[in-house]
């Protein structure tokens, strides 16, 4: 991965329609995507991801602002002038065609010469492990089959950027762990600049190089999976990626970059700060910790105390639903190493806090 | 009576409709096509090949002996499937973009377009084909309209010719085209459309390798609906044409009326039918041939 810009894009805007019935589905996007990187845009469904996805395809033309590909404004130009490629949600494979000559169709249509498309056919026939299917049509091979071939014939191209616009949601559990895996390998194998829309946070996570998380039309914030996962700087983005506990707690001092708060029952406790966020003490913020990132520990080490209310065993963990002495709940995610007696509600559960976990939200 | 009687009287209805309604007319048809006219018009039943003969040939009228084709007859069946075909090629080209920019609008406004569109089936055909008499005879909307703009000194004859003809059964017919286009697209996946953009294909290209494919059944079904009844079309080459730009469907009304040769017209309709079942085997191959393609 280098860090040459490969898509560019400043206060891209989008509105459907006009006056009253105007529907603004992205607003002022600024975003940089380099080479050869694994990019995910992540949100619910409706949060502009695919509306931003068909303007860098050129299916849709922006309102405002401009969109560079390969350092070249794209304005202007169709998804037939552009060297992006896309990968349909369901596919979109020709029905009246082989499977080889959807591969084909691109190379065909670039007017590259027959030996050429028929070469480069073959060689993406076996980068998808499809070789023995190349005759058939595509009602007659599996929904996965089908998905690399809606993959090979954009790859075939060999396009600056693939787009992938929900490409696993239509698989089952199984087979879309399978194409996660694949994806990356293709990824990593050709070079191409990847920006993937996804509303599942387990595949954005597990696949990105970076990923930028979407709400009604705007990106919330921008980072790598773990920025995002250890590091959320707004509720939306603690609540969307994983389980959180959510604490509004009073700030005792700040310094540069972290600030001290009090936990329910008066530890002092040290949280980071989203960047440029600067609370006075004694604001009350809101913090967020992960359920994995508390234990329970012997009193002496507590920071603070629970009371159960409930617990779910889940095999590999249990989670324990607990009251805070302020009345807040409180999850907390125990990993099953030894082999512990479940404890009974109303028990008091002394908690320690993994230090540097505790993060206040920018709200 | 047993289980099997009651089914059997539960499929009576269909049994009618068939054997009374379809088939029996049908037989009515074949048979005086090979029976003797009457003096009076109706049939005389005696055998004969007699009708089957003139459909395609004459006798001389001094020596029976000397036998020409028909060339009467034979201009008129070439003239009804040529200009059969051409309407219905020019359905297909006004349809297609129709058919288009309906299946194109909002799911909300295709109901509007759809009715603009089948609104003319409601109303008389009698009453539209004089309409188009009135727009395109000497004296009428068009050519008064040239000659007060100076284009033309003498009106253009519309009335009376084949243009006349074609123009009102495409017309007539355009609606015909338009639905099952319209059914096929509204089938097709837009994003495949995208996808062929997405492919580095122009428009044109898009059109030609992604969109007609795919509507392919529409246009064939299309264009049965609408070479069918126009090869037995009567009210509008009647009017249109005249007596000068005669169909078949006109020639099979002759026989019936002031020929008084009832064999000869049906076995004319016979002959109408053949054409008619053949144009729809020839449909059912290629549809089956699409088929087998989807099946490789």
């Amino acid at each position: 991965m280098s860090d040459r810009p490969e898509i560019e894009i400043a206060g891209l805007g989008k509105t459907f329609g006009q006056g009253a019935n105007a529907f603004t589905a992205l607003q002022d996007i600024d975003l940089t995507i380099d080479t050869g990187e694994f990019f995910t845009l992540l949100g619910p469904s409706g949060c502009g991801k695919t509306t931003l996805l068909r303007l860098i395809a050129g299916f849709e033309a922006p309102t405002k602002g401009s969109l560079r590909i390969g350092g070249e404004e794209v304005a202007g130009k169709g998804p037939n002038e552009r060297p992006v490629n896309t990968v349909f949600q369901n596919y979109a494979l020709f029905p009246h065609m082989t499977v080889a000559q959807n591969i084909g169709f691109g190379l065909k249509m670039l007017g590259k010469p027959r030996a050429e498309v028929d070469k480069t056919t073959k060689e993406m026939l076996a980068l998808v492990r499809m070789e023995a299917m190349a005759d058939r049509k595509p009602s007659e091979i599996s929904g996965g089959q089908q998905q690399r071939v809606a993959l090979a014939r954009a790859l075939a191209p060999r396009p600056r950027v693939l787009l992938l616009d929900e490409p696993l949601s239509a698989l089952d559990l199984k087979l879309r762990k399978e194409m996660q895996g694949e994806l990356k390998r293709l990824q990593t194998e050709t070079g191409i600049t990847f920006v993937f829309v996804t509303h599942d946070q387990e595949e954005a996570l597990t696949m990105s190089d970076r990923i930028a998380v979407m709400s009604a039309g705007k990106i919330l914030q921008l980072g790598s999976p773990s920025e995002i996962y250890h590091r959320p700087s707004v509720r939306f983005v603690a609540d969307f990626i994983g389980e959180t506990n959510f604490l509004d707690l009073p700030v005792t001092a700040v310094e540069s970059g972290k600030a001290t708060v009090a936990l329910p029952g008066g530890t002092q406790a040290e949280a980071s700060l989203p960047d440029g966020l600067t609370p006075a003490v004694g604001d009350t913020v809101t913090t967020v910790i992960r359920p994995e990132q508390a234990q329970v520990v012997a009193p002496a080490e507590a920071d603070m105390t629970g009371t159960l209310e409930s617990h779910v065993f889940f095999g590999t963990d249990t989670y324990l639903h607990l009251r805070l002495p302020g009345g807040e709940p409180f999850t907390l995610r125990r990993q099953n190493t030894v082999l512990a007696d479940e404890p009974e509600p109303g028990t008091e559960m002394p908690i320690r806090l993994t230090p540097g976990a505790l993060r206040i939200l920018r709200e | 009576m047993g289980k099997h009687g009651w089914k059997w009287l539960l499929s009576a209805p269909a049994l009618f409709v068939l054997v009374l309604a379809a088939s029996g007319p049908l037989t009515i048809v074949l048979v005086y096509s090979f029976l003797s006219p009457g003096t009076l018009g109706g049939v005389s039943w005696e055998f004969s090949t007699e009708a089957w003969f003139r459909v395609f040939f004459s006798r001389d009228i001094f020596d029976p002996e000397v036998v020409t084709w028909n060339t009467a007859h034979l201009t008129i069946f070439w003239r009804s499937i040529w200009l059969s075909l051409q309407t219905t090629f020019i359905c297909a080209v006004l349809g297609f973009p129709t058919a288009w920019f309906v299946a194109t609008r909002s799911p909300h406004n295709r109901a509007f377009w759809l009715f603009l569109i089948t609104i003319p089936f409601w109303t008389n055909l009698l009453i539209r084909t004089f309409a188009i008499q009135e727009l395109i005879r000497n004296s009428g909307t068009i050519n008064s309209l040239l000659m007060w703009m100076g284009a033309i000194e003498e009106p253009i004859q519309m009335l009376y010719t084949d243009f006349a003809v074609l123009v009102g059964m495409a017309y007539v017919f355009l609606p015909l085209m338009v639905l099952p286009l319209y059914a096929a697209m509204d089938k097709l996946d837009f994003r495949l459309v995208e996808a062929g953009y997405d492919l580095y294909a122009s428009r044109w290209r898009v059109l030609r390798h992604v969109i007609l494919p795919l509507v392919k059944p529409g246009f064939i079904a299309g264009s049965i609906l609408v070479f069918i009844p126009a090869i037995g079309a009567y009210v509008t080459p009647r009017i249109l044409g005249g007596g000068r730009t005669m169909m078949m469907g006109n020639l099979i009304g002759l026989q019936f009326g002031q020929g008084q040769n009832w064999p000869l017209g049906a076995a004319m309709s016979m002959l109408l039918l053949i054409i008619v079942v053949g144009a729809l085997m020839m449909y059912l191959r290629v549809v089956n041939q699409g088929g087998g393609e989807r099946r490789g």
